[in-house]
């Protein structure tokens, strides 16, 4: 019987597994690094142990350590969450002989999916489809055709040693076939000095699609189910999903039962996740298992009405699965969002830091919330960046997503950028609300980058009803502060113009009670808000339909974010928007080209090289003076022309650091 | 009858309309509005007297005698800003250029007069010339009528200028001499003698923009106390700061209503200071979260970013924030940022602004260029700035306080009201490191010993409860409840009866 289990992680997934815990009445013991003792893990688990400075290297990688620490703190059992230990072999058979349970598969399967060509291999012999391709290199012309033939068009002409799209050729035709068996050959040669050539099956339009697996000690093995994780930049996935919109019930049949024989194959005995690439024809073929938690997992967890945490401790612990495969009931629609600390409008850049605003929706109706961070917390570099799970459940998928977006336009997080508004204008768009994904989604919709979208109307109405309700406060209060000979006079205007990007909107509001009567371009609205100043959310209902929007009132205006839409606002009396239109658009041009150091110091490091572009922002050098680090960042977009030091070097104030051009 | 009426109605529009419709569409041309333009802006919608409309020039040489303008190039009166007085005078660049004429200096005078007697503050908009040369020394006589009542007014009533087109010569000075200079970013440029007298006196080639623009002076000289990225934004601001002062010294701060909880507590405090003591953090977290709803207008942003100044509310008053920020050059005090502070901790004194100072300081930046530059004296005036001091000051020290940095910053021996320190604070004469190698010398070579020495100072010092059970700090407070226990502290102080010896005036070392 399992009664204290040491989390060998950290964040997030480590106060996933302590809320588990706590409500099986398991103790908790988590490990924690210099970086994380103050974290939020340490502060839920039962007890903690610190085992090391930052690096994971010499911490949350140090299986001496965190056996100790179990051995220390009486623990009985290893649950080691995602990434750092947890596909480790070796660690698995030491937990074992060390006497202590490991909560996860065991070490032969995990050495048995850990490999690449051996998983493809026993998937190959357990049935499981994989992706055709000729076995070996090809020769020569002749013998790709063969290939192709036998494989099915459209195939992938491959370097053996290829990486980065080089050498790689997509053939739809067969004509085309040894014309780009030859160019693919020789640029083989050229770009890596090794013409082997591969022939497989090219997969168009793919999807991520993967399923999960559970299995206990006594050879039963089930599927929950299928995620469709498709939306991935870089292949990071970025919003995952269960079910799929793509998998039909034959279809999900057909790929469990694959997922279930794989496992069987390994004697798997904990939760699994065996991934699939699908193509529109809805064939599919296996990439690899993982053989841990996932990051995704939740969103199973929800339609399946099982906690996936609780079935690995109570499997580890000898029971038997609760439930037969043809008792799996799906039920609803559950997306997920990660939330990373990252800058989407430059270039989805990390964005580490304290998190000095941090305040996540409330759970329930259909929220869940995953973190392992609160307000205060650092971002730090020495580990992934991401700051929460946010997930939306409902019925339908639409319910689902509608749930998810507007949970996420709730949640608001200052110090670090974040990709939320990113997420919710992939949400936001009619292709995935359609359901029509692949793994290249985010490369198409957005070939040049994340710039913020565009307010449709009605985001427009509801912007201008915000920004002019908020002026309309400040107003009035400001037409009351003591000192005055004139108050009255000014809080009498109620007729705006709300200026939003090349928009110009009148609005007439009047405050009431509960919120404000407006009339915005000539339509009347009914805004019901508690908001009063202070609050960087503003949320509300106008005419009936809730909404949550971010508003800081800076010296440029009322900078506002909706879902996917970000832009700045301006009331003005009808002459001050005229006023305003005279004047041109501020010019971002006057900035500085060199970047100057601003203290004498010693440059540590230098963060860019002559030739790099860089955007403002940017950290260009590190210079330590009064014994700290000082971080120097670019004040415009530009490329570097020159960098005047190295590292090392004395610089005085005002020394140039870089010249941009 | 009609006809006087509608002669009258006649004349104002024709002072309305300025140096003309074609100079008003190159004013606007250049991105700027006209000086009347600037005012519906700046002031509450209808509210602007205008005083001096049919002012016209004297002159009567080199064919000036033909040349007359209503207003004669600066339009002037008062208004209200958010229902509170002000006077203004903006100056008009499509009348003569702006140019200063001894009639142009006369209507500017007789609103700083109207604006020290009824006590309410002063705006001045710039963008002119310099000089009208035709009129010779009754120009430069104008000038100096100015100066005299910039230097009467001030301490008396708060005197802003707002530089919004070239601003040369004698017109310089005035600005120079009240509390605040903003500028407009691409419009507007300073400076004593322009780049055609540099070039020849000099043979430096520099632009108007190198030599005298927003960024230069908001960021490197210093003189300018903020830039704007446009007339509208500059002048909204403009609103907004007006909102935080009291109209003249004999007033308290405005007061209005706050929606903010004054025994807010902020639970993320606790960690702003990192465990790390060389990791820097931004000081600006806490006055955000110290001040009503989060706002904060600094003053300077740009300029000796080493130390963070500006105002904010607590409990709906006005208060001045002072902070090292670690940020920067670990929020050392050096000749920038003590000639920031020192003048922003004498404008609150000036107008009854009770000061909260937030402490994290390594000390003094040594260096040759500092001491060259006259880091003694410089120094000398932000402790002589906090020691003159009568408002309310409640202190609180977050992290280092230093060798004298801990003296200048409005400590428990310079008359500080409240002194709290965070649990984190360290008071002492240096960093241990220093202090260990300075007492145990001897034992330099020997790292262990020093290590032990380093320790026992740090045990020693690298706290706050020596200065506390001195009565130096008053008490050690969470850092959680740092707004709740300032708010406190404020409201004790709000009666606060503080003189200081008669004297002409002090000698602070300028």
């Amino acid at each position: 019987m399992i009664s204290k289990i040491l989390i060998a992680n950290r964040g997030e997934i480590a106060c996933r597994v302590i809320k588990t815990c706590k409500r099986l009445g398991v103790k908790t013991v988590v490990v924690y690094s210099e970086a994380d003792a103050a974290s939020l893990a340490v502060e839920q688990a039962d007890e903690a142990v610190f085992i090391g400075p930052p690096p994971a290297a010499e911490s949350y990688l140090d299986a001496d350590k965190v056996i100790a620490a179990a051995k220390e703190t009486g623990a009985d059992a290893i649950h080691p969450g995602f990434g750092f230990l947890s596909e480790n072999a070796g660690f698995a058979e030491r937990v074992e002989k060390e006497g202590l349970i490991w909560i996860g598969p065991n070490a032969h399967a995990i050495r048995a999916m850990g490999d690449k060509i051996e998983s493809k291999r026993l998937a190959g012999e357990a049935g499981v489809s994989t992706i055709p391709g000729a076995p070996g290199e090809i020769e020569n012309a002749e013998d790709a055709k063969t290939a192709a033939d036998k494989i099915g068009y459209p195939v992938m002409v491959k370097a053996s040693a290829g990486g980065g799209g080089k050498g790689m050729r997509i053939v739809h035709d067969p004509k085309d076939l040894a014309d780009s068996f030859k160019s693919a050959r020789n640029e083989a040669k050229s770009s890596f000095g090794d013409d082997r050539i591969l022939i497989e099956k090219f997969i168009e339009q793919p999807r991520h699609i993967e399923i999960q697996v559970l299995g206990d000690k006594h050879g039963h093995v089930i599927h929950l189910g299928e995620r469709e994780c498709s939306i991935q930049r870089r292949n990071q996935k970025v919003i995952e999903e269960a079910p799929s919109p793509f998998i039909d019930e034959e279809t999900r049949a057909k790929m469990g039962a694959q997922a279930v024989a794989l496992a069987e194959a390994v004697g798997y005995d904990s939760a699994g996740t065996v991934e699939f690439v699908a193509g529109p024809d809805k064939s599919f073929y296996f990439l690899e298992m993982n053989t841990r938690l996932q990051v995704e997992h939740p969103v199973t967890e929800l339609i399946t009405g099982l906690d996936l945490v609780e079935q690995m401790i109570r499997v580890a612990d000898g029971k038997e699965l609760p439930i037969k495969q043809d008792e799996l009931k799906l039920d609803g629609w559950a997306m997920e969002a990660r939330v990373y600390a990252e800058d989407p409008y430059r270039s989805f850049l990390p964005s580490i830091g304290r998190l000095a605003r941090c305040q996540p929706p409330e759970e329930g109706d259909g929220v869940r919330l995953d973190t392992g961070v609160r307000e205060g917390d650092e971002i730090s570099l020495f580990y992934d960046p991401m700051v929460a799970k946010l997930i939306g459940y409902g019925p339908t998928r639409i319910d689902s997503i509608d749930t998810l977006a507007a949970a996420l336009d709730r949640y608001l997080i200052e110090g670090v950028q974040t990709n939320i508004p990113f997420v919710a204008a992939v949400l936001s768009q009619d292709r995935f609300r359609e359901g029509r994904l692949t793994t290249k989604y985010i490369e198409e919709e957005f070939p040049d980058g994340f710039q913020g979208l565009s307010p449709d109307p009605a985001q427009v109405r509801l912007l201008s009803a915000v920004a002019a309700y908020a002026h309309a406060i400040f107003t009035r209060r400001a037409a009351q502060a003591t000192g005055r000979i004139n108050g009255k006079h000014v809080a009498k205007r109620k007729d705006w113009v709300v200026l939003f990007g090349e928009h110009q909107i009148p609005v007439r509001i009047d405050l009431t009670d509960a919120g404000a009567d407006l009339t915005i371009e000539d339509r009347s609205a009914t805004l019901e808000t508690g908001w009063i100043p202070g609050h960087v959310l503003f949320e509300g209902r106008l005419d009936g339909e809730a909404f949550s929007v971010e508003m800081h009132d800076r010296a440029e205006g009322y900078v506002l974010r909706l879902g996917g839409v970000k832009g700045r606002a301006l009331v003005c009396s009808p002459r001050m928007a005229e006023l305003h239109a005279i004047l041109p658009e501020p010019d971002a041009g006057d900035l500085a080209k060199t970047v100057l150091c601003p203290m004498p110091g010693l440059v540590v490091s230098l963060e860019v090289e002559e030739g790099q572009e860089v955007k403002a922002g940017e950290p260009i050098a590190i210079v330590e003076a009064m014994k700290m680090e000082n971080v120097i960042r670019a004040e415009a977009d530009g490329v570097i022309k020159s960098i005047p030091v190295k590292a090392g070097d004395t610089v005085a104030a005002d020394d140039a650091l870089a010249e941009m051009e | 009858m009609k006809e006087i009426l509608e002669a009258l109605e006649a004349k104002r529009e024709a002072a309305r309309q300025g140096g003309g419709e074609r100079r008003i569409e190159a004013q606007h041309e250049k991105g700027k509005l006209t000086a009347r333009e600037r005012l519906e802006i700046l002031l509450d919608e209808g509210s602007f007297e205008e005083i001096g409309m049919f002012v016209e020039h004297r002159c009567s040489d080199f064919g000036m005698e033909d040349k007359k303008i209503p207003g004669d190039g600066v339009v002037t009166g008062s208004g209200t800003i958010n229902g509170r007085l002000v006077y203004i005078f903006s100056k008009d660049f499509t009348v003569f250029g702006g140019s200063l004429s001894l009639a142009h200096a006369e209507k500017i005078t007789k609103i700083q007069d109207m604006a020290l007697r009824n006590g309410a503050p002063i705006i001045g908009l710039f963008d002119a010339g310099g000089a009208r040369i035709q009129e010779g020394v009754d120009a430069l006589g104008g000038y100096a009528e100015i100066f005299q009542r910039n230097v009467l007014s001030s301490g008396v009533v708060p005197q802003i200028s707002v530089i919004m087109g070239p601003c040369a010569g004698g017109d310089v000075y005035s600005p120079a001499m009240t509390d605040f200079i903003f500028m407009v970013r691409g419009t507007s440029h300073m400076y004593v003698t322009g780049p055609d007298v540099v070039k020849t006196v000099t043979n430096e080639v520099v632009t108007h923009e190198e030599l005298g623009g927003a960024k230069v002076h908001a960021a490197k000289s210093g003189v300018a106390e903020g830039a704007y990225d446009n007339d509208f934004e500059a002048l909204t601001q403009m609103r907004r700061l007006i909102d935080f002062l009291p109209l003249n010294n004999r007033e308290k701060p405005p007061k209005r209503e706050s929606y903010d909880d004054p025994d807010r507590i902020e639970d993320s405090l606790d960690t702003l200071v990192p465990d790390n003591p060389n990791k820097p953090y931004d000081i600006r977290e806490l006055i955000q979260k110290t001040a009503d709803e989060g706002d904060f207008m600094e003053i300077a942003p740009e300029y000796a970013k080493n130390i963070v100044v500006g105002f904010g509310r607590v409990e709906g008053s006005t208060v001045g924030f002072v902070a090292n920020q670690p940020m920067v050059l670990a929020g050392v005090l050096d000749i920038d940022a003590s000639k920031k502070a020192a003048r922003f901790v004498r404008f609150c004194d000036a107008f009854n602004i009770p000061i909260v100072t937030f402490v994290d300081v390594p000390g003094f930046l040594p260096g040759t260029r500092q001491e060259y530059g006259g880091l003694i004296k410089h120094g000398a005036k932000l402790l002589f700035a906090y020691a003159e001091c009568t408002v309310p000051k409640v202190t609180i020290i977050t992290r280092k306080a230093y060798g004298g940095a801990y003296d200048v910053m409005a400590s428990k021996h310079l008359r500080g009201d409240i002194n709290y320190a965070w649990p984190t604070a360290e008071i002492a004469v240096m960093g241990p490191k220093g202090a260990a190698e300075i007492i145990f010398r001897k034992d330099a070579d020997d790292p262990d010993k020093m290590a032990e020495h380093v320790k026992d100072y740090e045990d020693r010092f690298a706290n706050p409860f020596v200065a506390a059970s001195r009565g130096y700090l008053d008490d050690v407070i969470m850092p959680h409840s740092t707004r709740k226990r300032v708010a406190k502290a404020l409201r004790t102080l709000a009666n606060k009866k503080l003189e200081n010896p008669w004297k002409k005036h002090d000698n602070i070392p300028l």
